[in-house]
């Protein structure tokens, strides 16, 4: 066993070199894709995984260098160009850049794609046992389901809620009937007191547990990603769970998140970086993360390979009428930031 | 001496019970042939065969390792001579500083270290900050337990040593150091324990691209809960047991040197 | 003292002492300015434009924040007496037994202990769930208590194991009941050992934010928690530097109340034997 170890050590020295250090969402990259990759580049990927905008850039605040790739969502990728985080693109590199679909095309976070290339989109939505609450009756189509007694007095101890000041409160706000994007505090302090009003009822905040606790039944209702849903519905479905789980965009209006891959400035391979995004650019691969990942896709060239069940998802491709009603995080001004990180210190305490 | 009656066995074996039914249990579903691991489904050794071909995970095992054993050496070394020092030299503040890492939550230590490391070093967070936290937290450990040996040892020997003319050094090498040799082993292998199994002060210094086993496993936890983080926690159980029972056998007052 | 004993004092005393300098008491130092700073524009530190009590400010204008200071006392207060309680009876099982038998008794305390932190609250979130006690307070104090319980074993026994038992019997003699015997003698001479054990466990718990994150709910945050979050999250380290600073002191505090009570214990044994 030391042999076999020492010897990981030297091959991995050895080959210290042809790594590709990507930071991403967990359950954001097919496991197949990957290994597609890796057999075409004839590398290695090292993932590391966040949960959460926030804590990929305190992480990356708190010193961590040497990630080549990043996988922000738009107000990220904003903030992280302001803070002269990002290498521009080479897109000589990126042949099948031409793939993208029109309308991702020069985001309000980075005019003219220069720093970041559109990957996948999501909506946070609520997921559900679909079974438990036809059984409770309760509505699946409204953020009321996480956020009145009347509702939530039936599933007390059954629902989880995002760990994330951003995505919480604008679930509140869009509750509410508020812009996401409101400057008036007053409002914000508005969602304050309906979130601490139905606090109690909530069994935890999670990023990424509430996937499996959704899969194996011990929670029913899961405020979360679209594409964490999908997994929930299939890992239930794979493992011959009794009961269904479901997602659905709230009829108030959610939030969309754009995910691009950015270079880190701190990256040592942004060869690799290239190739692994031009990879991801081809239509088959970029498929994958509608069908394998169930994410809403930014690529036209993918369109054919996806599967038509995925395709007729109203949670992964919004039509019109809802795509209407979501909004894209946006970054606030320092100030306002603190003013809320500060108001979401207080939510977790009280 | 009255022997301990019906109720102090009863409610012992409740506490060992307490103890073991957990742990138990995570081994038992180590081998459950199922990707949620919410029921029994079948026995399986697959999840083994998994984590020996994980890549990342033999990576962080191989991090861990070689992390907790150039920090033991260190911190033995280090520690030794804060333990010397405690016990001969009665400097009012050496306890305080030496003990104070040991008696401090963990996450004030990581806090601290965290913004030491980013603010006024300015350095990467990878192998070097990991390696350094841990032996600031392990010398404490390794100076309690050479401090504890020396104080039951008869200090007639090194007078009679000095009065014989013997150099300090010789002293040391000659007489102190293979009476304290079942401590510098205790101590070696606790620190090796600790700083395989630390988890909190890692997780504020870590950088990219190194990973230990207890954030690999943080990490499992919190994203793919599969059986495999099952396995790896037992074959890690296995390690540190093992240890153990060797620290154990060379200094027993180890167990109790916290006391 | 010769010259060269006093080379060798410094010789022994200075490399632990300045690798602890440097990085134990300069980073705490480091903590008590960062909390005086301004959060950065994108997390972390401003750069220096003199001193600044906002954080402190901000702690100190709601009383929320003693709240949940409190409210993690409670939650190591609790923790310290279930594990009191469990320890107790296991402690003097193992002070009683001969001595061949007693080492083994130790050895399967300790080996829970060697199994990972994360693995011992893996184990509880297997457990919790299919009960439903996931994600309750319930849930974090027996993981707190899992985790801890060796610290309280330790010490106890070691004390128990120092008892003359000529006491009891002569106590028995007079005809002193069990439980006088047990509250009158036995439970003031342990003192000592019990204040060790508390401090051990206590103090830890105090700063936890594993536990609560993983087995508690959405009213389980603890101090940790919050000040994990203020580095990991929220990115505004003032805040989080203030709070360590308050924990720090809190711990200070406690951890000079224990070694007072040990003392005191210890004059207490004297008196009585």
């Amino acid at each position: 066993m030391k042999l076999f170890f020492a010897l990981l050590l030297l091959v991995g020295t050895v080959r210290a070199e042809d790594v590709l250090h990507l930071y991403n969402w967990n359950n954001y990259l097919a496991e197949e894709t990957l290994r597609r990759f890796e057999q075409r580049c004839q590398c290695r990927v090292k993932q590391d995984y966040y949960s959460d905008n926030e804590e990929m850039l305190a992480k990356l605040e708190a010193g961590a260098v040497g990630y080549d790739l990043l996988v922000p969502t738009g107000n990220a990728v904003e903030s992280l160009i302001r803070r002269d985080a990002l290498r521009p693109l080479d897109k000589t590199k990126l042949p099948h850049l031409a793939n993208v679909k029109p309308e991702f095309r020069n985001p309000w976070f980075d005019p003219d794609n220069r720093y970041s290339v559109p990957y996948a989109s999501t909506v946070t939505l609520i997921g559900y046992n679909v079974e438990k609450l036809r059984a409770l009756d309760l509505p699946t189509d409204t953020w009321a389901l996480i956020f009145e007694p009347r509702h939530l007095e039936k599933i007390r101890g059954k629902v989880t809620v995002l760990n994330s000041q951003r995505e919480l409160m604008a679930a509140a706000m869009k509750y509410l009937g508020y812009s996401v994007q409101e400057a008036d505090l007053a409002r914000w302090d508005e969602a304050k007191r309906l979130i601490l009003r139905a606090k109690p009822y909530w069994a935890t905040f999670s990023n990424s547990t509430y996937i499996k606790d959704l899969a194996v039944g011990n929670i029913w209702v899961a405020h979360g990603y679209s594409n964490d849903m999908f997994r929930a519905r299939e890992d239930a479905k794979a493992a011959g769970r009794p009961f269904t789980i479901g997602f659905t965009t709230p009829k108030e209006g959610a939030v969309l998140a754009v995910d691009s891959y950015v270079l880190h400035q701190s990256g040592r391979r942004p060869d690799l970086a290239h190739r692994f995004i031009d990879f991801m650019l081809e239509g088959e691969n970029a498929a994958d993360v509608s069908n394998a990942i169930g994410a809403g896709n930014t690529n036209a060239a993918a369109t054919p390979h996806i599967r038509p069940e995925i395709a007729r998802e109203p949670a992964i491709f919004p039509p019109p009428t809802t795509m209407a009603r979501l909004e894209m995080l946006r970054d606030f001004d320092p100030k306002m930031r603190r003013t809320l990180s500060r108001l979401w210190t207080e939510i977790k305490v009280r | 001496m009255r022997k301990p009656g019906f109720a102090i066995w009863a409610a012992s074996l409740a506490a060992y019970a307490f103890l073991y039914v957990p742990l138990a249990v995570v081994v038992l579903f180590s081998f459950n042939d199922s990707v949620l691991n919410a029921q029994w489904v079948g026995f399986t050794t697959s999840w083994y065969r998994k984590l020996m071909s994980d890549g990342d995970m033999l990576r962080a095992a191989a991090n861990s390792i070689g992390i907790a054993l150039l920090s033991a050496a260190i911190a033995t070394a280090l520690g030794t001579m804060a333990g010397l020092a405690m016990h001969r030299h009665k400097f009012r503040w050496l306890p305080f500083l030496v003990l104070t890492p040991v008696a401090m939550p963990e996450i004030l230590l990581g806090v601290s270290l965290l913004l030491f490391f980013r603010q006024v070093l300015d350095l990467t967070l990878g192998f070097a900050s990991i390696l350094i936290a841990h032996i600031t937290f392990s010398i404490g450990f390794v100076a309690i337990i050479v401090r504890a040996r020396l104080a039951g040892m008869d200090e007639s020997i090194f007078e009679a040593a000095r009065d014989l003319g013997a150099s300090p050094w010789r002293t040391f090498r000659r007489i102190t150091l293979p009476l304290i040799l079942p401590a510098l082993v205790a101590g070696f292998l606790m620190s090796f324990t600790l700083s395989i199994d630390d988890f909190v002060i890692t997780f504020f210094v870590a950088g990219v691209g190194v990973t230990t086993l207890p954030l690999q496993i943080y990490s499992m936890i919190k994203v793919a809960v599969t059986p495999e983080v099952n396995a790896i926690s037992t074959l890690l159980m296995a390690l540190t047991l093992t240890l153990i029972v060797i620290a154990s056998r060379f200094a027993p007052d180890v167990l109790k040197a916290k006391a | 003292m010769t010259s060269s004993e006093k080379l060798t004092r410094w010789i022994v005393t200075a490399p632990p002492t300045v690798f602890l300098l440097v990085f134990f008491l300069a980073p705490a130092l480091i903590v008590v300015a960062a909390a005086f700073r301004e959060p950065g524009e994108f997390g972390g530190l401003a750069p220096w434009s003199g001193l600044s009590l906002e954080a402190y400010r901000f702690l100190a204008t709601d009383v929320i924040y003693v709240e949940i200071l409190l409210r993690s006392f409670a939650i190591a207060l609790l923790t310290t007496l279930a594990c009191i309680v469990i320890a107790y009876p296991l402690a003097w099982l193992i002070a009683r037994s001969p001595k061949k038998r007693r080492d083994l008794l130790v050895l399967l305390v300790i080996l829970p202990f060697a199994s990972n932190f994360l693995v011992r609250i893996y184990a509880w979130i297997m457990l919790l769930g299919p009960l439903g006690l996931l994600y309750t307070p319930t849930a974090v104090i027996a993981g707190m208590v899992y985790v801890h319980l060796p610290f309280m074993v330790l010490p106890l026994y070691t004390n128990l194991e120092k008892h003359d038992p000529a006491l009891l019997e002569a106590a028995q003699d007079l005809g002193a009941t069990a439980w006088t015997r047990f509250w009158r003698i036995t439970f003031p001479l342990s003192l000592p050992g019990l204040f060790s054990g508390s401090a051990l466990v206590f103090i830890p718990v105090l700063g936890m934010f594993a536990v609560p994150e993983l087995l508690g709910g959405t009213g389980d945050i603890l101090i940790g928690n919050l000040i994990k979050e203020q580095f990991l999250d929220n990115r505004d380290w003032p805040l989080g530097s203030a709070l360590s600073i308050v924990l720090t002191i809190a711990v200070l505090l406690l951890a000079g109340l224990a070694s007072w009570g040990a003392r005191r214990g210890l004059h207490g044994t004297e008196a009585v034997s």
